[in-house]
């Protein structure tokens, strides 16, 4: 648990630019959100093409496994419902590629769906966080004499190690 | 913003991944396999390897054995081998298709090298529904009160219907006599009638008021009469309904017995149908069995009544939508073979088609089982198909020959005979069509011997049937899988109620003499409240009959008087 922290100290304070954080948190997030299939692979691709934080975006994919069982019975529904659509049945019936990306099957389908949405929102959002982390909590944290105690403590020195 | 090693670490990771996969998946798979089939079977289960297979793309499992928990040295199910071949592109488009299955040395009840550990004492375990054919001859013969709780009587049912409808008759015929005029009122009417026919007219004036009160008298008279005609209406739909009761009672009552008359076999004569009491109920029985089946499809037919939930293993939930061209079923096995070890010999079951779409594939499930030369059984084959289209299809047929039947005691009390030999042949088919059911077969012994108590019917019987070189039997049922109609004829049936007619005769018309009184008794007696009702309408009917005349004699003596004697009065006024 101190090592995941430590981690996620690690990346928050390194050079790493808030936007590269931000999108390895949301494509964590999608691929997380979705079974494991070519899909997640193809978000895997996109991840390790562009120059988002990695060790991030395996951190928040890990995590958001454990998010997927736990909304996988409203995902699957979202994806049932939306699947009814007759443009939408066409489209995949037609198209191997899509099935492929097992999007003919429910669950993957409302994970899909569920990622479009928060993609945009997770990436910005986790961008404007780490911004004001960096700005406004960090240097106003480090004041503080609790701190400096934390700094002296054994997180402090795994997080020393680490560098 | 692009990553110039990002290929290189995207391989790495996939190969990384695959490497994880091809290595661990085979014991992962072995674990969880362990895992869920011992929580299922409750004793020990024993996988030697499970290994995965690249090219073609296969999954290998060896030496499976599941140990019975009610007897620790014996499996309940053993393997020496199962493989399967899926296809490549189809499981990537997330499809189970199947191209080849195949079970080695598939056993029941095999010996354990040594004995399994068992971790529940008692093992919910799903009742045999196998076909026994041992049990085929372990029948009783009925008697007239499983008859009575066997037949689903109707005529019980219309008999209180009956019964009540003439009770709340007698309630109404009861509030309809009070809609009926007052018989003093009519009394009173009628001298006041009388009063003014019989009085004399002394001028015009009294002529005209007489006429008025005659009108006044008239419209209440024909107010009356409408509430009579009213009242009698009413009596006459209510006649009409105890009658229509009455006779959907003797109906129902006719074809229970009819019903029961069948069952019992007492409509032909008593005897002409032995073999249905023979073989009709654990024929039937058998068929039911095949409910069983029907129950495990049910939840793949489209308007099917689903199984109970049972909580499954923990899995991510997912169905494919309903696309409008499916490439492949959801799951299908192209081929299956299957090596069965039984009776001391070895079996052949070959399946094709195994999928719950068959309309994707637009091709039935077939299937061959191929029996020979068991210590017990000298051939035995089935063959058929089923398909789950708007509803289940299944043709099923079948070929036995020389089955050795075990010793077997047949009936019970005096009718208790033995079976000490006999090889059984039968040859048959099947046909099912959502529930309805269609089946005919045909049933020898041969070589049959049979012993017999004191009972002497029985002695004739089992002499009779120790004398014929072949017992034969035909049996035919159709109706739903769930109740059967089975009729079994023999050419036997004759020869056998010929030979022993006095003495059963006797027997059988005790039984329906029984079976009679019995179903008497169940029927609810009608007989009170529909005499009661029946007599208090003739009454009633009697009664407003009398009175509509009564109104109508006085309506029309009035008018006629009064005329009369006013053109008398004018006529000798004038002198003429």
């Amino acid at each position: 648990m101190l090592t995941i922290l430590a981690r996620i100290l690690k990346v928050l304070n390194s050079e790493a630019s808030p936007w590269q954080i931000g999108w390895a948190v949301a494509l964590g997030l999608c691929a997380g959100l979705l079974p494991f299939g070519l899909l997640t692979l193809v978000i895997l691709l996109i991840a390790c093409l562009f120059t988002v934080n990695l060790s991030t975006f395996l951190l928040v994919w890990g995590f958001s496994k454990a998010l997927l069982w736990l909304l996988a019975g409203r995902l699957e529904q979202l994806g049932w419902s939306f699947g009814q659509q007759d443009w939408l049945l066409s489209l995949l019936s037609n198209s191997e590629t899509l099935q492929l990306l097992h999007l003919h099957h429910s669950l993957t389908l409302g994970g899909f769906l569920l990622s479009l949405l928060i993609l945009f929102p997770i990436a910005w959002g986790t961008t404007r966080l780490v911004l004001k982390y960096r700005h406004v909590l960090m240097p106003h944290l480090s004041k503080w004499k609790i701190v400096q105690l934390l700094k002296a403590s054994k997180l402090a020195q795994l997080y020393q190690k680490m560098n | 913003m692009i990553r110039k090693s990002g290929w290189l670490i995207f391989l790495s990771l996939l190969g990384a991944i695959f490497l994880l996969v091809y290595v661990f998946a085979g014991s992962a798979i072995r674990f969880g396999m362990v895992y869920s089939l011992e929580k299922a079977a409750g004793a020990e289960v024993n996988i030697q390897r499970v290994s995965l297979g690249l090219f073609p793309l296969s999954l290998t499992i060896s030496d499976l054995q599941i140990t019975d928990a009610k007897a620790p040295e014996q499996n309940l199910v053993s393997f020496a081998r199962a493989n399967a071949e899926l296809e490549l592109w189809p499981a990537l488009l997330g499809y189970y298709v199947i191209s080849d299955l195949s079970v080695e040395q598939l056993a029941y009840g095999s010996e354990r090298r040594r004995p399994g550990k068992v971790y529940r004492g008692e093992l919910a375990d799903a009742e045999d529904s196998g076909f026994d054919f041992a049990s085929l001859f372990a029948i009783e013969l009925p008697n007239a009160d499983e008859l009575l709780a066997r037949a689903n009587l109707t005529s019980v049912a219309k008999g209180e219907q009956l019964k009540q409808l003439a009770q709340s008759e007698q309630q109404q015929v009861r509030q309809l006599r009070e809609q009926l005029p007052d018989r003093d009122r009519l009394r009173e009417l009628e001298q006041q009638i009388k009063a003014l026919t019989d009085g004399d007219i002394r001028d015009a004036a009294d002529l005209a008021a007489k006429t008025d009160q005659l009108r006044r008298l008239k419209a209440e008279l024909e107010q009356d009469k409408a509430k009579v005609e009213q009242v009698k209406t009413a009596l006459l739909q209510s006649r009409e309904q105890l009658q229509s009761a009455v006779r959907d009672f003797q109906q129902a009552t006719q074809a229970d017995w009819q019903q029961l008359q069948s069952y019992a076999n007492l409509a032909d004569g008593g005897l002409a149908g032995i073999s249905q009491l023979l073989l009709g109920d654990l024929w039937t029985e058998r068929l039911q069995q095949l409910y069983t089946v029907y129950q495990l499809v049910a939840p793949y037919l489209p308007d099917g009544s689903r199984l109970e939930e049972q909580p499954g293993p923990m899995e991510l939930p997912g169905r494919i939508l309903p696309l409008k061209q499916q490439p492949y079923p959801n799951f299908w096995v192209k081929n299956a073979s299957i090596s069965l070890l039984i009776g001391g010999g070895s079996a052949e079951l070959s399946v094709q088609d195994i999928t719950a779409q068959h309309h994707i594939i637009d091709a039935a499930t077939r299937f061959v089982l191929d029996v020979q030369q068991l210590p017990m059984l000298q051939q035995f084959r089935l063959d058929g198909n089923f398909a789950i289209f708007d509803q289940l299809q299944s043709e099923v047929n079948w070929q036995l020959q020389g089955l050795q039947l075990a010793e077997q005691v047949f009936g019970e009390g005096s009718t208790r005979f033995g079976l000490e030999q006999a090889l059984l042949n039968s040859r048959g088919g099947l046909s099912l069509n959502g529930t309805a059911l269609s089946q005919q077969a045909s049933v020898a012994l041969q070589s049959s011997r049979f012993s017999s108590g004191d009972n002497r019917y029985v002695q004739q019987l089992t002499s009779l049937l120790n004398q014929q070189a072949e017992i034969p039997f035909q049996l035919r049922a159709d109706g739903t899988v769930t109740r059967p109609n089975v009729r079994v004829s023999s050419p036997l049936d004759r020869i056998v109620a010929d030979a022993v007619m006095g003495e059963a005769q006797a027997r059988f018309a005790g039984f329906e003499q029984d079976l009679r009184s019995k179903f008497n008794a169940k029927l609810p007696d009608t007989a009170g409240d529909q005499q009661a009702l029946l007599s208090l309408l003739d009454r009633e009917q009697a009664s407003t009959e009398q009175m509509s005349q009564q109104i109508e004699s006085l309506l029309e003596a009035q008018l006629g008087d009064v005329r009369d004697r006013v053109r008398d009065r004018i006529r000798s006024r004038i002198g003429g």
